[in-house]
């Protein structure tokens, strides 16, 4: 009698995979699933390009704009300014 | 933090220098329009300082300020929708000459320098299909695979359950797989 065939990566464990943290007995059946590496590998790709992404900065003023706006509180409890 | 809790006008612009480039990149990429982007983000950390009090330590800093910062990109995008004009005219108009005199009028402007740096920025292949997420499917793939966030800190983050977000980061990565690839056939 065959074994009951494993199912299939979820989208989390092919997450682990991409990061190369993914269990032995799950990469085992990666490794004997074409439609699961299929998926893996289309997944890796959006993901890779997701964190290579840019973080973006805004204007060099920026925080001093945040800061004219703040009320920066004392140690006794007053506010500045 | 401790140090910010205490009134430090120093610890609080490290807090702005340290987090305004995560929290800029999250609010541009969802309203994509460098000027709103940076009016929200400002309005994020000038909520976030002046509540400085109120946080609560047992919650990592990082999760307070991306839900303010999430809060308040969802609540522009909800409220231009409602102001959304139609491209054919006025629902109010009634003849064609009054719709088409009320109609959005597209592509009679040339772009100003800072539209041409959004251009730039956001017009990549991946930054489009990012785009053509919906909003709540856009900020849970961003906090999980540029912010690198664990899925229950992105449920706390936006007040969703768990399984909520999975799902959500699981048909992003769908829709942005289709959209890369009918671009790059």
């Amino acid at each position: 009698m065959n074994p009951t065939p494993m199912p299939h990566l979820t989208s989390e464990e092919i997450e682990l995979w991409a990061q190369g943290i993914l269990g032995a007995a799950r990469a085992m059946h990666l490794a004997d699933c074409s439609l699961c590496r299929a998926e893996a590998e289309q997944e890796r790709k959006v993901i890779l390009e997701l964190a290579q992404l840019r973080r973006f900065a805004p204007s060099p003023d920026f925080a001093d704009r945040v800061m004219a706006k703040v009320r920066i509180p004392t140690r006794s409890g007053e506010f500045t300014p | 933090m401790a140090w910010a809790k205490e009134g430090h006008e120093a610890a609080f612009r490290e807090l702005v220098r340290r987090y305004e480039r995560p929290v800029f990149s999250l609010l541009y990429r969802m309203v994509r329009d460098r000027a709103l982007a940076e009016d929200l983000a400002q309005e994020t950390f000038i909520k976030v300082l002046n509540g400085i009090k109120s946080y609560r330590p047992e919650f990592k800093f990082s999760s307070w300020i991306f839900k303010i910062a999430n809060n308040a990109g969802i609540d522009h995008l909800r409220r231009k929708s409602l102001d959304t004009l139609s491209l054919d005219g006025s629902p109010d108009a009634a003849t064609p000459e009054e719709m088409g005199a009320t109609a959005l009028q597209l592509g009679d402007k040339a772009e100003t320098p800072l539209q041409e740096l959004e251009a730039r920025e956001l017009g990549t292949v991946i930054e489009r299909a990012i785009a053509r997420l919906r909003p709540e499917y856009r900020a849970c793939i961003l906090l999980r695979h540029v912010e690198g966030y664990a899925y229950e800190e992105i449920a706390e983050m936006l007040d969703l359950p768990l399984g909520t977000v999975k799902t959500y980061i699981h048909r992003a990565r769908n829709e942005l797989r289709g959209y890369l690839a009918d671009k790059r056939e």
